[in-house]
């Protein structure tokens, strides 16, 4: 690709980098490292390697980091090109994938989704060490317009070197109309999980969003389903629930948001007042036999707040809790995990449905009352839910 | 070159001096004696004020080659180190032996007195750029010497260190030179770095801005050892007291640590009833600390002890009374300061009760457990406090060596990658304590238990903590940026680090390149 104006991209922030480009009739290489010379040979050939994949021959680069990672230097770099150059087709060629990684099932456990801002590389630095179900990298309400190109590059470079071990991952898109499918678009090949759709209100929506993974998973050859889930977040949403958690068999989970419910709405954002929703979005999401997860706690330094919070939504029937700071999740878990009494019940009701599969009965009875399908699969889950939690569940299955 | 216990090689002698490599944290058995300051008088309405620190220098007869000594109570808020050198250079005095207990960013335009050959060897901790300076190489005529806190009172007592004056600024102090730091309106907190300087050198000059009728009380510097009494206009900036990491951290990183690290102390059984601990002044310390504080409240559990440096964290434990006793060495900032006035149960100690080899108890062996930090540490547990991993001599020991040997249950905490450089590593760039008295390794990744503790792990495992190794911890981080390219280093030695024992636990060499 030729570069026709200069550009740059990135900050001076901890963990980030700036990157300049400007056009010019060979490449040189100008690095100015926080850390001196420990990594600077390496980020050259980074700068140079990244130069040569996109077919770059005359480009004056400047580097200036603060401790950045490989992958940040590169997505700057290239959201720099991207800026400074015309061509948009070298930028949907698939790059090498760095880690291994593999589909997750459609029920696994979701207790926690953590977001983080798609654009801080100095908080996505240690993005892999939280231990969340779900990690949520965001490229819609904490990243401001301006940047959302940058964004997009940073979090597909991060889903292509970083291991996030047992934890989902997942990216927020913008709303298809403003950006969502240029999100979709570099973001697939970095390979994620599932992707959350922001502000869902109709099943259309979602459909169309099906139908892009389904094109974008073919060309990039992502050999799983990609999931999502969409945010319900307005009345119109809550309203339309149930047909969006029935619009794609990729819908795994329907997450609330309250901010913007309860400003639409004109509600305060306590328990009573939201309450319907939560119902509604719990409801609509059994109904089509998927999870449903809860807005997020505000309020940082309230660890028990949120711990109450996250055990009523539990007891309402969610599955999950959203997070905004990596030390959420521990009140999370904790208030997700089966209680003792919950543990004896589920072990009892799988005990007793494999009995009487055994004895080839078609009915299921537990304590004198008899037990359902969803039932026993309710009990199997919350097995699965303690053994994910290293509590002692025995050899029941 | 012979290895000493935890493998560096130490060369058998510098400058003509013998060193003696480290055998072992508790191998050495001192013999002999202790050294003695020389005997001297005074008659009744003998006048110890003198004008000016120029008077002083003359009236003790300071000349080259003398070894003058310092206390850091101040931090980078001290004035008196540079205004003596500044004296001496005006007077044509060189060669100066500077034995400070520690030096401060503050102290940056010593360079110069070194370059200018006023100062030509320094016995102390650097704390940033002095010590960048002196890692440069050939500054210095001798290796700079680094001691823990311990190390440095007990170098004084066996007459390893012979302090020719001492000046000690104080915060308040009367004509007869009785000082403390608690008063005054430039209050810093304990000076008791200063007690065995006093006790010690041939000559003591006490500095203060703050002259108070006969006596000044608590007399931490007491009349009988000291000879001359300066006035200054100021004899210390407070504010400089409370810098770096004095707060509770904020990073969703450091407090995941802080927290693995509060919840192994909680798993190993120490939080209970009559519990000793130290916590440093770094964010994560403090945050630990915090957790520690809120399951003690929990469970109505309260320490018998806790040493300090002191924060306004430590003063309002002892205030809600979930701790007896603090025993403070230095204030970190003005409520610890404020604090040592109001509270009885807070109280001044000295290095050598905090922490002296060469003594029959040290506060540090009463502690349960302790947090303490690194700038690297190693698959043998080793850690660094000394040196950055490019090589340069950037921080003092403080209590690190002291504390670690003490505490029942030593816990580092340290994040695996600090701006972009990952901190554990095969192989420490300076041994500052050994992996014999390091119980656990904490970072943002688990935990990783000394395998001398299997008491420990299994203890963490029960708990259902993350008990990692150190090398799955070092894989991982080096996955995520890479191998660092290390540095080159020459034959010449810039600094020695002292074991608490006095024998040498490592060198640090001059950088010559990169590899």
């Amino acid at each position: 690709m030729e570069l026709v104006r200069e550009a740059s991209c990135g900050s001076d922030e901890r963990s980030d980098a700036w990157v300049s480009v400007r056009p010019a009739d060979a490449i040189s290489v100008h690095i100015a490292s926080k850390t001196g010379p420990m990594y600077e040979d390496r980020i050259r050939e980074v700068v140079e390697g990244t130069l040569r994949a996109m077919g770059v021959t005359g480009a004056e680069v400047k580097v200036r980091e603060q401790g950045a990672y490989d992958h940040v230097i590169r997505a700057r770099l290239l959201c720099a090109l991207k800026r400074a150059g015309e061509d948009g087709e070298a930028f949907r060629r698939p790059m090498p994938i760095q880690v291994a990684r593999e589909g997750t099932p459609k029920g696994r456990l979701r207790r926690s989704r953590l977001y983080v801002p798609g654009n801080n590389a100095r908080v996505l630095a240690f993005v892999d060490v939280f231990g969340p179900d779900c990690v949520i990298l965001d490229l819609e309400d904490s990243v401001p317009p301006a940047e959302k190109d940058a964004a997009r590059f940073l979090v597909r470079e991060i889903l292509s070197s970083m291991d996030f071990g047992d934890t989902e991952i997942w990216v927020r898109i913008n709303p298809l109309p403003r950006g969502g499918r240029e999100d979709l678009e570099a973001v697939l090949l970095g390979r994620p999980h599932g992707i959350c759709l922001p502000k869902a209100e109709s099943p259309v929506e979602v459909a169309e969003l099906a139908g892009f993974l389904y094109e974008l998973e073919g060309r990039y050859g992502i050999p799983w389903l990609v999931w999502i889930m969409p945010i319900i977040e307005s009345p119109k949403g809550v309203l339309a629930a149930p047909e969006i958690a029935k619009a794609s068999e990729r819908v795994v989970c329907l997450a609330f948001g309250a901010e913007d419910y309860t400003a639409e709405v004109g509600c305060e954002r306590s328990w009573e007042a939201l309450l319907w929703a939560r119902s509604g979005i719990v409801a609509a999401a059994a109904a089509a036999g998927i999870q449903a997860s809860d807005t997020v706690y505000p309020d940082i330094e309230d660890e028990e707040g949120l711990y109450e919070e996250a055990k009523r939504a539990k007891a309402l029937g969610f599955d999950g809790k959203g997070a905004i700071h990596p030390l959420q999740i521990e009140s999370i878990h904790r208030a997700f995990a089966p209680t003792p009494e919950e543990l004896e019940w589920a072990k009892g009701v799988v005990a007793a449905a494999e009995e009487a599969e055994r004895k080839g009965h078609g009915a299921v009875a537990y304590r004198g009352k008899m037990v359902d399908r969803p039932v026993v699969a309710r009990a199997k889950r919350i097995l699965e839910m303690a053994r994910a939690m290293g509590m002692e569940v025995g050899d029941a299955a | 070159m012979p290895r000493n216990a935890v493998g560096r090689e130490i060369p058998e002698e510098v400058g003509g001096k013998p060193l003696t490599p480290f055998q072992g944290a508790f191998a050495t058995v001192p013999q002999g004696r202790k050294a003695a300051p020389p005997l001297k008088t005074i008659r009744p309405g003998e006048d110890k004020v003198l004008p000016s620190l120029e008077e002083a220098i003359r009236r003790v007869g300071l000349s080259d080659g003398m070894t003058i000594s310092f206390h850091h109570s101040f931090r980078d808020g001290d004035l008196l180190v540079l205004r003596v050198v500044e004296a001496c250079a005006r007077m044509g005095i060189k060669d100066l032996r500077l034995f400070p207990t520690a030096l401060f960013p503050c102290h940056e335009p010593l360079i110069r007195y070194i370059e200018e050959g006023v100062v030509t060897r320094i016995e102390g901790s650097m704390n940033g750029p002095v010590g960048a300076f002196v890692s440069r190489g050939g500054k210095l005529r001798e290796p700079a010497v680094l001691r823990s806190h311990g190390g440095r009172w007990r170098a004084i007592e066996c007459g390893e260190v012979h302090i020719d004056v001492a000046f000690i600024a104080a915060p308040t102090a009367d004509t007869y030179g009785n000082a403390n730091g608690m008063w005054g309106p430039n209050a810093c907190g304990p000076i008791s770095f200063s007690v065995p300087d006093s006790w010690y050198a041939d000559h003591v000059v006490v500095v203060t801005d703050n002259l108070v009728p006969y006596p000044a009380i608590p007399a931490e510097i007491e009349q009988g050892y000291v000879d001359y009494v300066v006035t200054v206009d100021r004899v210390g900036d407070p504010g400089g007291i409370a810098t770096g990491t004095l707060r509770i951290t904020r990073s969703p990183t450091q407090l995941r640590i802080a927290r693995l690290a509060a919840d192994a102390v909680i798993a190993a059984g120490l939080v209970r009833d009559g519990m000793g601990f130290q916590a440093g002044a770094g964010g994560i310390s403090l945050a630990a600390t915090d957790f520690i504080a809120k399951e003690m409240a929990r469970r109505g559990v309260k320490a018998a002890f806790a040493i300090g440096g002191v924060t306004m964290y430590l003063a309002e434990m002892l205030k809600e009374g979930l701790v007896g006793a603090i025993l403070d060495g230095q204030a970190f900032d003005a409520r610890a300061v404020e604090f040592l006035r109001e509270h009885p149960r807070h109280v001044i100690i000295t290095p050598g009760f905090y922490a002296d080899y060469n003594s029959r108890g040290c506060a540090t062996y009463m502690l349960d457990f302790a947090f303490l930090g690194g700038t690297e540490v190693d698959l043998e547990f080793n850690v660094n406090v000394n040196t950055h991993s490019d090589g340069q001599l950037l921080h003092g020991i403080g209590g690190h060596q002291d504390v670690a040997s003490g505490a029942k249950v030593t816990v580092i905490t340290i994040p695996t990658i600090r701006g972009r450089i990952p901190t554990i590593r095969e192989s420490v760039t300076t041994v500052t304590t050994p992996g014999e008295v390091v119980d656990l390794i904490v970072t943002e990744r688990g935990i990783a238990v000394n395998p001398r503790r299997p008491d420990l792990r299994e203890d963490l495992r029960r708990a259902g903590l993350p008990v990692r190794t150190l090398e799955e911890m070092r894989a991982e981080a080096e996955r995520l940026v890479g191998k660092a390219k290390r540095p080159v280093f020459g034959d010449e030695i810039v600094a020695l680090i002292q074991w608490r024992d006095g024998t040498v636990i490592d060198v640090v060499r001059k950088v010559v390149g990169w590899e």
